[in-house]
C-alpha cells in the first residue's frame, strides 16, 4: 500500500468518525424533541463543538493531502468528495444544534400532539435513515446504496410540502399554540435540509467512485444513471 | 536526544529528529548535496574543504579529530544519484561492508543477505539469483540494491542523494514506499529535485537558496504555508 493510499484510508476513518458523531447528534436532537428532554438537549449543543472540531481536522487533512501528495484521477475525486461532504456535515451539525436549541427553550405548553399532525417524527426518523444509509454507502464505496437515497428524500419532500396545511389547520384548531405550531414548521423545514444534505453527499460518493456529477439532475435522472 | 544536530553550520541551526525523513530541497547549485555531505564526512575528500560550526550524531561530534571515519559511515549509510552495484553478484554486494569487517561466518552472511533485501523490497524479485551478476538488474533493481547495501552494515541514519532522480516512474515510487517503510527503524535525510518527492515522503524539509538554508519546518507548514518568501517562491514555481 502506498503512502497516499495510507493518507487516503486515514481521510476515510476520520470523515466515518465525524459522520458517526452527526449521526449520533442527530438521534440525541430527535430524542430530545420527542420527550422534550433539556438535559438531552444542551448535550447535543454542547457536543457540536466537537463537530466543528472535525470539520477543521477534516478541511486541513485534505488541504495536506492536496499539498503533498498532488493526488489525481480517483484519489482527487476521493480528496475533493471529503472536502465537501465534510462541509456537508458540518450543516447538519448546524441544523441539530438549532432543533436542540428550540428544544431547551420551549416551555411547558408545548403540545406533543403537533408531532403526530405534522408527521415531524416520521420525518426526522427517515433522515436519519438516509443519513446511515449514505454513512454505509461511503463506508463500503457502493453507489447502488447512495443511488436509494434519492428516493427516499421524496418522503421527506412529501411531508415538508403537506406541513403547511397541516400546521394551518392546527393552528385553525388550536389558536392559543400558534407559537408551537410556528416553531414545529421551522424544525420541519430543518429536517427536509438535511435530507438535501443527505443527497448531495450522495452526489459527491458517485461522483467519487463512477466520476459521474449528478448535481443538477432530476430525481429520475439521479436514480437510473448507472 | 537528537538523532542528527548542526550548530554553526552556515546559518542553520536545527535537529534532526530520529526515525524521521528529512527532505533538502532547492535549485542547483544552492548546496543541499554539499550540506548532505557533511553528515558523513563526505567533503573531507575536498582539499580546501574547511567547516565551521559542530555537527553531531546521538550528541557527539563528528569532526572531533578522535572519530574514526569509517566508523561513522558504518553508522551513516549513503545512497547516490546513479545507482552503484559493484561488478559482483548480488550476494556478494549486500555482504560486501560485512567482508571487509573481516565477518566470515556463512550463517551471519545469509542471513544479513536475506534481512536486507527484504527490507530493500528487493528480496521477492531476487532470492533466486543471487550469485547472477548485480549489472544485469534493471536501473530501479540496482538502486534497491545499493540500499540493501546500506542496510547491510546496520546503520542508524541514511543519507541520500537524490536516489530516485535516475529512475522510471514505477521505480521511482517503489524507492518512495521503501523510504516511507524504513523510516520506521532508520533516520533518513535526503536530498531531492523533485518537490512532490519531498512532500510525498518526508515529515520535515529543509529548503535551499545560494548556499543557505532559508527555511526548515515541518514538510506540511513548507508546502502550505511557508514562512519565507523566497520558499514560497520556490515551492510554487515562481522561482527566479
Amino acid at each position: 500500500m502506498s503512502h497516499l493510499d495510507i493518507e487516503l484510508q486515514q481521510l476515510k476513518a476520520e470523515t466515518l468518525k465525524m459522520w458517526a458523531l452527526v449521526n449520533l447528534q442527530l438521534r440525541k436532537g430527535k430524542d430530545s424533541l420527542v420527550n422534550l428532554d433539556k438535559d438531552l438537549a444542551r448535550e447535543v449543543i454542547l457536543s457540536e463543538r466537537r463537530v466543528n472540531a472535525y470539520e477543521l481536522k477534516l478541511d486541513r487533512d485534505c488541504e495536506n493531502i492536496f499539498a503533498l501528495f498532488n493526488p489525481v484521477a480517483v484519489d482527487l475525486r476521493c480528496v475533493l468528495a471529503v472536502l465537501k461532504i465534510n462541509n456537508n456535515l458540518e450543516r447538519t451539525g448546524d441544523i441539530v444544534e438549532g432543533i436542540a436549541k428550540f428544544v431547551t427553550n420551549v416551555d411547558n405548553t408545548f403540545d406533543k400532539q403537533i408531532l403526530q399532525v405534522t408527521r415531524a417524527v416520521e420525518m426526522y426518523e427517515a433522515a436519519i435513515d438516509m443519513m446511515d444509509e449514505v454513512m454505509d454507502a461511503f463506508d463500503k464505496e457502493n453507489t447502488s446504496i447512495a443511488r436509494r437515497v434519492f428516493q427516499k428524500d421524496e418522503l421527506l419532500d412529501d411531508i415538508n410540502l403537506k406541513a403547511n396545511a397541516a400546521i394551518a389547520e392546527y393552528i385553525r384548531s388550536n389558536p392559543d399554540k400558534i407559537e408551537s405550531a410556528l416553531y414545529l414548521l421551522s424544525i420541519i423545514r430543518k429536517l427536509e435540509r438535511v435530507g438535501d444534505q443527505a443527497k448531495n453527499m450522495a452526489e459527491e460518493i458517485i461522483f467519487y467512485i463512477e466520476a459521474k456529477v449528478l448535481k443538477h439532475r432530476s430525481k429520475v435522472e439521479k436514480q437510473n444513471n448507472n | 536526544m537528537n538523532k542528527l544536530e548542526a550548530k554553526n553550520v552556515n546559518v542553520f541551526y536545527g535537529a534532526i529528529k530520529p526515525n524521521t525523513v528529512t527532505a533538502f530541497i532547492g535549485p542547483s547549485g544552492c548546496g543541499k548535496s554539499t550540506f548532505l555531505r557533511l553528515f558523513n564526512r563526505m567533503n573531507d575528500y575536498i582539499d580546501v574543504f574547511r567547516m565551521n560550526g559542530i555537527i553531531s550524531i546521538d550528541g557527539k561530534d563528528i569532526y572531533d579529530k578522535n572519530i574514526r571515519v569509517e566508523e561513522l559511515r558504518k553508522q551513516i549509510g549513503m545512497v547516490f544519484q546513479k545507482p552503484n552495484p559493484f561488478p559482483k553478484s548480488i550476494y556478494e554486494n549486500v555482504v560486501y561492508g560485512l567482508r571487509i569487517q573481516g565477518i566470515k561466518d556463512k550463517k551471519i552472511l545469509d542471513e544479513t543477505v536475506e534481512t536486507a533485501l527484504q527490507q530493500a523490497a528487493l528480496w521477492e524479485e531476487v532470492k533466486d539469483k543471487l550469485k547472477d551478476s548485480a549489472l544485469a538488474l534493471s536501473g530501479g533493481q540496482q538502486q534497491r540494491l545499493c540500499i540493501a547495501r546500506t542496510l547491510a552494515v546496520q546503520p542508524t541514519v541514511i543519507l541520500m542523494d537524490e536516489p530516485a532522480s535516475a529512475l522510471d516512474p514505477i521505480s521511482t515510487a517503489k524507492i518512495e514506499d521503501l523510504i516511507y517503510k524504513l523510516k520506521s527503524k532508520y533516520t533518513i535525510v535526503i536530498v531531492t529535485h523533485n518537490m512532490q518527492q519531498a512532500g510525498r515522503i518526508s515529515d520535515k524539509t529543509a529548503f535551499f537558496y545560494m548556499g543557505e538554508m532559508v527555511e526548515f519546518d515541518d514538510t506540511k507548514i513548507i508546502f502550505t504555508n511557508p514562512k519565507q518568501e523566497r520558499t514560497l517562491n520556490y515551492v510554487t514555481g515562481r522561482f527566479g
